[in-house]
């Protein structure tokens, strides 16, 4: 067997991939050094670092060389055969990933408790129980500084207090994993890789308040999520973590799942609520929170999933451990679902205080395309977008907030060029409009009324006049609407406003569309010079919008035209014009 | 099954210990939608058929759905590392040349993998 391993990657994608070259060429070294059967050289597909040349890595030195030029490969073979360091190669990367809240996703079996129990589980649990009491449970929460990973970013423990101090002869705890913002899904994959870790972190805040009962509240679209979680309560009622007089104590909680229909609104706490009460789910106005008056009129405390996966390790770890990770006012991490026009989309777990660009650039490796990203919206359908050279901006809960866009739950799409910000926001608005309640004027008329003026811009009939009045009935929106999802709808039409108005001008006094997206105002033509006479256009063209033969060529008919674009991806030769 | 008590967890923490060599297959919806439950199937097979000394596991979405399905093999004496994009055809090398000839598989690994 090898002594040694060695990756390899050409990660320079400005010009044609040399991994085989460096590969050979590397080979032959080792073979000079007589080093080939000792050391084992293996091209990877991706080496997790991006456009720095030429990367290996050594393991099990663990030694990370980056922008190795040709000429190096042999001094790399020789000090691999000297067991020496080559300084001047060593990469020191800039953006790393902290995996608090993930630590166990893909690496242990959410099945089986055992594995769970073998990463620390429910020590947590047991800590809190038998050493710290409620009263200093809460301490370590508050000296963490966590707050609330569910959007509003709202401290902790002073929600778990107000909960505690309540006297009442019932509490509830209720872990929100409604998950309704588009693009979003850390919580999913929280919930189906580690389903165990949420239940701990649930137990502890129950045992916080005094709750005798908690619920999950899962979307029903996520039922790998629901049958994972069903098997960890039942592995954690075996094992006396659920149930009467846990571990022991006097300590009892009893958990349930309760589903929910996929109604974005639901995801609000107090809609939540009614939705478990069985009544329809629309919000109620706060006070009184929740953490006074809530499920049945009893105090309760609702946690987003994330949250309360950080939960066990802050009480393991201890609140001071945690907050010496991320920023002056944001503790702990945040994972993002980083999805659109990324090259490797999935889910990112960084320390707050990290930047948009590290995020993007550095650990998702910049965009599939190759061009250059536009912006990156975050937050959803209440969050905005963050125009390009922002991008260095530290990750907090005030950062964002100032940028005009939020943290949100965690989503995070990027988008090039090709995305235009009208039409961004008013996808982002017709979710909104779709999925407001309709209890309150503000949600029900402004979103529609707005929706309307963003339809009427990208159509080409929209006025200068019509973006003074979108601000307008934002601000109504934002000022009088029952709850979240009204009050911030609106965000995703401001940030576009606020760092692409120009964008939007374009579409109302020139009638042009500088991303190509809005179809009322493109149009596609055949390039003559260009055509080839191959006829693939015609053939793809769903409408019979495009005539003519072989012989003569070809001509796009406007009136028939749906502007799908078909003719334009399914051309070789570029000829179609997309104007 | 006997309720456990505050010593009783210590020492289930401490007695469970994962050793020997694994494959480890990412089971969540995002790995499923990708082809895992078929690539799981096989590994499974394989090593029933083949008599090997590898413990096929399951485990959730270590993040990077881009590359899905992804399968983490530990050998003893080698470093464990993440197959993407792995098919019927990859799980075929990974068997041959990692787990029995010792020698990992070139451009199938994706090392962005945390
Ligand atoms: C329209 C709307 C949708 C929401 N959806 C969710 C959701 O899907 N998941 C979630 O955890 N919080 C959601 N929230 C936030 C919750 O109301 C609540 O603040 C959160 O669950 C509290 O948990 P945390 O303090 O741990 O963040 C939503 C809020 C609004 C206004």
């Amino acid at each position: 067997m090898y002594a040694k391993t060695v990756l390899i990657k050409d990660t320079d994608t400005t010009r044609e991939d040399k991994t085989r070259e460096a590969y050979t060429r590397l080979l032959d070294c080792l073979r000079e050094d007589n080093l080939h059967d000792h050391v084992q050289v293996v091209r990877v597909s991706d080496i997790g670092i991006y456009e720095h040349g030429l990367v290996l890595k050594i393991y099990p030195d663990n030694i990370t060389y980056a922008n190795v030029q040709e000429s190096g490969l042999k001094r790399i073979a020789d000090s691999i055969r000297d067991s020496k360091v080559l300084e001047e190669f060593v990469f020191k990367p800039k953006a790393r990933q902290l995996r608090l809240v993930l630590r166990n996703c893909g690496k242990i079996n959410p099945e089986s408790i055992d594995e769970y129990f073998a990463s620390e589980g429910y020590l947590g649990l047991k800590k809190a129980i038998s050493d710290l009491g409620q009263q200093k449970l809460i301490d370590e929460i508050k000296l963490s500084s966590i707050r609330g990973r569910g959007g509003a970013g709202y401290p902790t423990w002073l929600k778990w207090n107000f909960a505690r101090e309540v006297k009442a002869d019932q509490k509830f705890v209720i872990c929100n994993a409604d998950e309704g913002d588009p693009g979003a899904y850390m919580d999913r994959s929280i919930l189906e890789g580690d389903p165990h870790s949420v239940i701990e972190g649930l137990s502890i805040a129950a045992f916080a308040i005094g709750a005798s009962k908690g619920y999950f509240y899962v979307r029903a679209e996520y039922p790998l999520a629901v049958e994972r979680i069903n098997k960890a309560i039942k592995q954690a009622y075996d094992h006396g973590l659920l149930g009467k007089n846990i571990l022991g104590s006097p300590f009892s909680l009893d958990l349930e799942i309760r589903l929910g229909a996929g109604a974005f609104v639901c995801g609000e706490e107090t809609a939540l609520i009614s939705s478990i009460e069985g009544k329809r789910g629309t919000p109620h106005p706060r006070p009184p929170y929740p953490s006074v008056k809530g499920l049945w009129g009893k105090p309760t405390v609702i946690n987003n999933v994330e949250t309360l996966a950080n939960i066990p390790q802050i009480v393991l770890k201890g609140g001071k451990w945690f907050s010496k990770i991320g920023t002056q006012t944001s503790k702990g991490t945040k994972v993002f679902a980083v999805t659109g026009k990324v090259k490797n989309s999935g889910l990112v777990e960084i320390a707050m205080g990290a930047t948009l660009r590290e995020i993007v650039m550095d650990i998702c490796g910049g965009t599939l395309s190759g061009k250059p990203i536009k912006a990156v919206q975050t937050g959803g359908p209440s969050g905005g977008v963050i125009p390009q050279d922002l991008l260095d901006t530290p990750v907090d809960y005030e950062n964002l907030q100032k940028l005009g866009s939020i943290m949100g739950s965690g989503g995070m799409i990027v988008m090039d060029e090709d995305d235009c910000m009208v039409d961004i926001p008013k996808f982002y608005l017709g979710f909104c409009v779709e999925e407001s309640c309709g209890k309150c004027a503000p949600c029900r008329i402004g979103g529609f009324q707005m929706l309307n003026y963003l339809k009427k811009i990208s159509e080409g009939k929209g006025e200068i006049s019509d973006l003074p009045q979108l601000k307008r009935i934002s601000q109504a929106m934002q000022k009088a609407s029952l709850c979240g999802l009204g009050q911030t709808a609106s965000n995703p039409v401001l940030s576009t406003l606020k760092y692409f108005e120009a964008e939007y001008k374009e579409h109302i006094l020139n009638k042009h569309c500088p991303a190509g997206k809005c179809s009322h105002l493109i149009t596609y033509n055949i390039i003559e010079e260009k055509c080839k006479r191959c006829g693939i256009c015609f053939t793809n063209c769903p409408v019979n919008a495009i005539v003519g033969d072989k012989e003569k060529g070809y001509s796009v008919i406007q009136e028939k035209c749906i502007k799908c674009g078909r003719c334009f991806d399914v051309c070789k030769f570029k000829a179609i014009l997309r104007k | 099954m006997a309720k456990l008590t505050p010593e009783g967890l210590d020492k289930i923490s401490k007695a469970v210990i994962i050793e020997g060599d694994w494959i480890k297959v990412g089971m969540s919806s995002c790995g499923i939608a990708a082809g895992a439950e078929e690539v799981y199937d096989f590994f499974v097979e394989e090593a029933k058929k083949r008599n090997l000394k590898i413990e096929v596991k399951k485990c959730g979405c270590a993040g990077s759905c881009y590359a899905e399905p992804l399968v983490e093999v530990k050998v003893e004496g080698l470093p464990s590392v993440v197959y993407g994009r792995v098919n019927k055809d990859v799980a075929g090398k990974i068997i041959e040349k990692h787990i029995i000839a010792k020698m990992l598989v070139n451009d199938c690994i994706f090392d962005s993998v945390v």
